[in-house]
C-alpha cells in the first residue's frame, strides 16, 4: 500500500472507533441535534426585527441568520473535541495506538472523524430548520450540501484551538477554558452583524477573520448563488487556516513522545 | 542469537532526571527476561524507548537488529507491548478492541477473525467478547490488554508491571499465560517490582537501581551468590527490658561463631544469616544453650531475590516515593 492508502486505511478505523465512543455515550447524540435547534430557535426570536435595520437591507432573516448559527454551533463541537484524546492519553490508549505501525498524524484524523460528523449533523439540522421556516436555498441541494461541507471542513481546520491546549497542558479543565479563549473570534464576526454597522476597527479585523469569509460563502450561497470569488476566499481562509494550526497540533502531539 | 540488544543506554529526562544511566544488556530469542527493581529505577523507562514510545539520550538499542530511534516503523511492525495502565476502551467491546489492533497491523478477513476469536478463547474471554470493555473486572481487562498487544503475533512482546493492581488468583492465572505465550516461541521482557514474580516467570533476571543494573543472573545464581539461609528464632523473654538484655547475651554467645553472616534484632527474638544453614544449627543451639536464653522456636529460609536485593543495593525493594507525574494544566 502507499502511504496514502495506509494513511486513508488507518484513519478510517480508528474514525470508526472513535465515533463509536462519541455516539455510545447518549448525551452525545442527544445534544448535537438538540443543541441547534434551541440555539436556532432562541435566536430568530432575538434577532427578528435586526434586519429593519439599513445594514441589513430587509432580506429573509433565517437566511441572514443561519450561517452565523452554523458557525457557532461549529465553535462549540471544536470546544469539546480535544479532551476526548486526553481521555485516550490518561488510561494509556494513546500509548496503545503510538506503539501500532501507523502515522502519527492517523491518529489525529481519526480524532477529526467524530468532530466533522458532529458539525456536517448540527449545521444539516440548521440548514433543514431554517428551510422549513422559509428560508431560501438559491443554490437548490448542491448548494445546501456546500454549506454544510463548509461548516465540516472549517470545524476540522478550527479543531486546533482545542487540540494544542489539550496537547500542551494535558488537562480537560485547561483545555476547555483555554479553547473559550477562540469565542471572541466567532462573536466579533459577521454572525450576527453585517460589516456595514460595525465600527471601522471591526470591519478591518473581519477582512482577516477566517469565520466572516466562512459565514459569507454560506450566506451567498443561500441568497445569490454560486459566487466563485467568495467561495474561493472562504475555501482559502479554511485551507490556510488548517495547515497552521494542524501544523500546530502536529508539533504540540510529537511533544508528547519525549 | 539475541533480539534484543542495548548498549549503554541513556535517558535524562528535562529537568535533569538521569531515569537511565549507562544500561547494557542481551536478551536472546525466546528467551523470558525481567527487569527486578523498586519504583523509580528505571525499568518503565527503559521498556518505553526499547517500544518505541521514548527516545533514549544516547545509547543504542535495537530489536530484532533493528534500530528503535532509526526505524521505529519496523520494531513497531515486531513488538507488542502490555502498560503498567491497562489500555482499553471502556466503550468498545472486547471483540472490536482486538479487531482495530489487528486492523492497525492491516490484517482483514479470515486472518484477522480467526486470530480475535483464538485470542479471546486464550485470555477466557469468549463469553464477554460481545460487551464492553468498561464492564469487565480487572484481571479480564489485563487479559484484554495481552491479547490486543499480542493480535499480530508480535516477536517480542514488553510486559510493564503485567500483574500490578490484580488479586492473588489473578495474578497467577495471567502467570500461566504468560507462559503459554512464551511456549509459542515469544521473546518475553518482563519489568516488575514483585520478586515472586520474577522468580516464578523469568529465566534470566537484571536487578535495576537508580538507573543502573546492579547484577544479573538466573534467579537460581543469584540467589545462591547470597550464599546465606535465614533463621529466625524466638526466643522467650521476661520483663519489658528482657528482650534487649536477650538480645546482647544472644550476640555475645555468638560471637566468633563461623557459619554466622548476619545478625539481626527483631520484635520477638532475632534473624541470622547462616551459610548452610542446615548444618550449622545443632552447632548453634548448642552455643546458645544455658540459662538467660530459651529458643521457643526456630524457622529456616533458603535465600529469596529479596535478599538479593537487600544485598546488592543496601536497600529494601519496597521503599515507597511520591513522584508519580501528575498534569495541572501548565506547560510542561
Amino acid at each position: 500500500m502507499t502511504a496514502l492508502a495506509t494513511f486513508g486505511h488507518d484513519t478510517v478505523f480508528l474514525g470508526r472507533r472513535t465515533l463509536r465512543r462519541f455516539y455510545r455515550v447518549p448525551a452525545n447524540p442527544i445534544s448535537i441535534v438538540l443543541y441547534p435547534l434551541i440555539q436556532l430557535v432562541v435566536f430568530s426570536q432575538l434577532f427578528k426585527e435586526i434586519v429593519q435595520l439599513p445594514g441589513f437591507g430587509g432580506g429573509s432573516y433565517l437566511a441572514y441568520l443561519a450561517p452565523g448559527q452554523i458557525a457557532f454551533t461549529v465553535f462549540f463541537a471544536v470546544a469539546w473535541s480535544g479532551s476526548s484524546l486526553l481521555y485516550d492519553y490518561r488510561n494509556g490508549y494513546l500509548d496503545r495506538l503510538r506503539v501500532a505501525p501507523i502515522s502519527r498524524y492517523a491518529i489525529l484524523a481519526g480524532e477529526f472523524v467524530p468532530l466533522f460528523v458532529e458539525c456536517v449533523v448540527m449545521a444539516g439540522i440548521i440548514l433543514v430548520l431554517s428551510v422549513l421556516l422559509g428560508a431560501p436555498i438559491a443554490t437548490g441541494l448542491p448548494g445546501a450540501i456546500g454549506v454544510v461541507l463548509l461548516g465540516g471542513a472549517f470545524g476540522v481546520a478550527w479543531s486546533g484551538t482545542s487540540f494544542v491546549p489539550a496537547l500542551l497542558t494535558k488537562n480537560e479543565q485547561a483545555t476547555s477554558t483555554l479553547s473559550i479563549l477562540f469565542f471572541p473570534v466567532a462573536f466579533m464576526s459577521t454572525a450576527f452583524v453585517p460589516p456595514t454597522l460595525m465600527p471601522d476597527w471591526l470591519r478591518i479585523v473581519n477582512d482577516w477573520n477566517p469565520i466572516s469569509h466562512v459565514i459569507e460563502a454560506m450566506r451567498s450561497l443561500m441568497t445569490v448563488g454560486f459566487e466563485p470569488d467568495i467561495l474561493g476566499r472562504a475555501l482559502v481562509s479554511i485551507v490556510v487556516v488548517g495547515l497552521v494550526l494542524h501544523t500546530i497540533t502536529l508539533w504540540s502531539f510529537r511533544r508528547l513522545t519525549n | 542469537m539475541t533480539t534484543i540488544d542495548v548498549d549503554e543506554l541513556v535517558k535524562v529526562y528535562p529537568g535533569g532526571t538521569r531515569a537511565v544511566d549507562g544500561i547494557s544488556f542481551h536478551i536472546g530469542q525466546g528467551e523470558f527476561f525481567g527487569f527486578l527493581g523498586p519504583n523509580g529505577a528505571g525499568k518503565t523507562t527503559t521498556i518505553r524507548i526499547l517500544a518505541t514510545l521514548l527516545r533514549a539520550t544516547s545509547g543504542h538499542a535495537r530489536v530484532s537488529a533493528i534500530d528503535v530511534a532509526a526505524e521505529p516503523g519496523r520494531v513497531r511492525e515486531r513488538v507488542g507491548f502490555a502498560m503498567q495502565s491497562v489500555a482499553v476502551d471502556p466503550l468498545a467491546t472486547g471483540r472490536e478492541s482486538l479487531e482495530l489492533m489487528g486492523r492497525l497491523h492491516r490484517m482483514s478477513g479470515i486472518e484477522l477473525r480467526d486470530r480475535v476469536d483464538e485470542l479471546l478463547e486464550l485470555m477466557g474471554l469468549t463469553t464477554v467478547a460481545g460487551k464492553y470493555a468498561g464492564t469487565y473486572s480487572g484481571g479480564m481487562r489485563r487479559r484484554l490488554d495481552l491479547a490486543a498487544a499480542l493480535v499480530h503475533r508480535p516477536e517480542v512482546l514488553f510486559l510493564d508491571e503485567p500483574t500490578e493492581g490484580l488479586d492473588p488468583q489473578s495474578r497467577t492465572a495471567l502467570w500461566d499465560e504468560l507462559r503459554r505465550v512464551r511456549d509459542r516461541g515469544t521473546t518475553m521482557f518482563l519489568t516488575t517490582h514483585y520478586m515472586e514474580e520474577a522468580d516464578e516467570l523469568c529465566d534470566r533476571i537484571a536487578i535495576i537501581d537508580r538507573g543502573t543494573i546492579v547484577v544479573s543472573g538466573t534467579p537460581a545464581e543469584l540467589k545462591r551468590a547470597v550464599g546465606a539461609d535465614t533463621v529466625e528464632l524466638r526466643l522467650a523473654t521476661d520483663g519489658s527490658d528482657g528482650l534487649a538484655h536477650v538480645h546482647d547475651e544472644v550476640a555475645r554467645r555468638l560471637e566468633g561463631f563461623e557459619p554466622l553472616v548476619s545478625f539481626e534484632r527483631a520484635a520477638t527474638g532475632v534473624r541470622l544469616g547462616l551459610v548452610e544453614a542446615g548444618n550449622a544449627i545443632p552447632g548453634l543451639l548448642r552455643l546458645l544453650d544455658g540459662d538467660g536464653v530459651t529458643v521457643r522456636a526456630l524457622t529456616m529460609s533458603g535465600p529469596t531475590l529479596a535478599d538479593v536485593f537487600l544485598r546488592h543495593t543496601g536497600r529494601e525493594i519496597r521503599a515507597e516515593e511520591a513522584d508519580q507525574a501528575i498534569e495541572l494544566g501548565w506547560w510542561g
